[in-house]
């Protein structure tokens, strides 16, 4: 089955922005995605290193209010969004177990530098209080300071570096 | 008093917990669609020959932004109860530089790489789990290098946003923002365009009919006239007020009550067309001459709590006597209902949480019970304190 072709940039950045616009009204807080990560290792170093996980400026925020820090609303949210990621692949007949890449380089040395890249982003993430999803997006349509300040130079780091990994896609 | 319904005030934390489902999967739908699955066509983003990246988030961005701007304007959103992202300069520049970097090293950034993950893509898979032992590197660092947790707490401002730092009207800058940004995406096309002569678009790029000018002017058409609707009305305002009156909680409002404080004076500020029941005790004022009154006669030990329907009341305490305690009820009557007066159901979560709900159920039965059979009001049970419930955090992205 041939694939069924991606929406159009604008009506999926309106539809994308009612979902987030929804977002708001019901919940009362932006859409995101790194505190997903964040929140299970908490939940992860409270089984295995209680003490020093609650001290950690990082992840102790998460164990402070006694709950489930899985009991969350953007962990929740992650999990919609395998789901609908998922239909969406299958719907459109683009769901395939495969590695994008361009030509030029191999299966692994792709995985390498997405590996190396996640290991970036989760670190920049957790220093910038959040991702492209819960800063740039989120915040950037509250018109929060940071958000922006965040999302120009989210832009200005990918031209940065675009030329030095150029091999992985061209 | 504005009577806003948004964001939505739920029963219960389950209830808005499960919207999550719903809002995620819409997310990542759209995100899939998009094209965000595919990590070459969002690393094309920053070789110029495929702008999709910037058109989605930026007419997501500016949807979003009219929609809430707009709702604040007109009064059925209400800022002051959203949770807006903290400021917190340097930790948002140096992390948003190295983001980027990460992002165009995955050519995923964290949400889209669980949208690829879930299209079966290993490199989005990989991505996810190298965001794991990145944000476990940022926890650890944090203990080693004292330096990083003062970068991560650099330039902080504290709930701050654009409007109010620049000193422009919100309406102005958002109508501002979309035509900046109309411009830009102009400018998208144009470098599109000239870029895709070298390079082949990533495959299963959108289909031509999409992508007549007209179309794209319709949509742009359309948000400038909502925020020009945002425009003639009231500015929304993100501040608190010059004397920010502090909040008490439904739960503490209840102690108070139980244990017969006589110098509580509760004020009932909703509109007089709501009959509904008020809470036990408070007097039912119309305007502020009333008010006066009642408050001058009260003593100068008075503690004064306010609430009216929803906890959207913002008040200044301008002409009310300045030297007494002033509270707002959180979440107002609607707030008082589903804390006090609903019997909290039980949830299983350790003792604590168990603990916390008997105590609360105690509250619950005594404010509904008073209510239902007034002549069999025994003692008050005995409250002491009770588990401390602290504040849901919601942070992080």
């Amino acid at each position: 089955m041939k694939a069924k072709p991606y929406w159009n940039p604008y009506l999926a950045g309106v539809l994308l922005g009612l979902t987030l616009l929804a977002t708001f009204l019901i919940a009362g807080q932006g859409l995101g995605a790194s505190a997903f990560p964040k929140r299970v290792l908490a939940t992860v170093g409270n089984e295995i290193a209680p003490e020093w996980t609650a001290a950690n400026p990082s992840l102790g925020i998460y164990l402070e209010d006694d709950s489930n820090p899985l009991r969350n609303w953007l962990v929740i949210e992650v999990v919609g969004v395998m789901l609908g990621g998922l239909l969406g692949a299958l719907s459109a007949g683009r769901f395939k177990a495969t590695v994008e890449k361009g030509p030029r380089i191999s299966r692994n040395g792709r995985l390498m530098y997405a590996a190396g890249g996640g290991v970036i982003m989760g670190f920049a993430a957790a220093l910038a209080r959040g991702c492209t999803s819960g800063q740039a997006l989120s915040g950037g349509a509250l018109l929060a300071t940071g958000s922006w300040a965040f999302m120009m130079m989210v832009f200005a780091g990918g031209y940065a570096f675009a030329y030095l990994v150029r091999r992985q896609w061209t | 008093m504005t009577d806003a319904i948004f964001p939505l005030v739920f029963g219960s934390e389950e209830l808005r917990l499960l919207t999550a489902i719903g809002l995620g999967f819409l997310f990542g739908f759209s995100l899939e669609r998009a094209g965000f699955g595919n990590a070459r066509k969002l690393a094309a983003q920053f070789y110029f020959h495929d702008m999709t990246v910037f058109k989605v988030m930026f007419t997501a961005i500016l949807v979003a932004m009219v929609g809430l701007y707009s709702l604040s304007a007109i009064g059925l959103l209400d800022m002051s109860r959203m949770w807006i992202n903290p400021t917190f300069m340097w930790a948002q520049i140096i992390g948003g530089f190295m983001l980027g970097a990460g992002f165009i090293m995955s050519g995923l950034c964290p949400g889209t790489s669980v949208v690829s993950a879930a299209s079966g893509r290993w490199d989005g898979l990989v991505t996810f789990g190298g965001i794991f032992v990145g944000s476990f590197l940022f926890a650890v660092f944090m203990d080693w290098f004292p330096a990083l947790g003062s970068l991560y707490n650099g330039g902080s401002l504290g709930e701050s946003v654009l409007p109010t730092l620049l000193n422009v009207p919100a309406p102005l800058f958002v109508l501002g923002v979309v035509v900046a940004a109309g411009a830009a995406f102009i400018g998208a096309e144009k470098v599109e365009r000239i870029f895709q002569q070298r390079h082949d678009p990533v495959e299963l790029a959108p289909k031509q009919t999409w992508q007549t000018p007209r179309y794209k002017f319709a949509i742009a058409g359309a948000l400038v006239v909502v925020a020009l609707i945002a425009t003639g009305a009231t500015a929304p305002s993100l501040e608190r007020p010059g004397q920010p009156m502090r909040e008490m909680t439904p739960l503490e409002l209840a102690q108070e009550i139980i244990a017969g404080d006589p110098n509580l004076v509760i004020l009932d500020l909703r509109p007089s067309s709501d009959s509904t029941a008020g809470i036990p005790g408070a007097t039912r004022v119309a305007s502020d001459s009333v008010v006066q009154q009642l408050l001058s006669s009260a003593g100068a030990a008075a503690r004064v709590v306010v609430y009216d329907d929803a906890g959207s009341l913002r008040l200044t305490v301008q002409g009310w006597p300045r030297d007494l305690d002033y509270r707002h009820l959180t979440g107002g009557l609607v707030g008082w209902r589903s804390e006090v007066v609903t019997p909290a159901e039980p949830t299983g979560y350790g003792t604590e949480e168990r603990e916390f709900i008997a105590w609360q159920n105690q509250i619950a039965a005594f404010f509904s019970g008073a209510a239902v059979r007034p002549s069999t009001v025994a003692a008050p049970p005995v409250i002491a304190g009770g588990p401390k419930k602290k504040k849901k955090k919601s942070m992080g992205c």
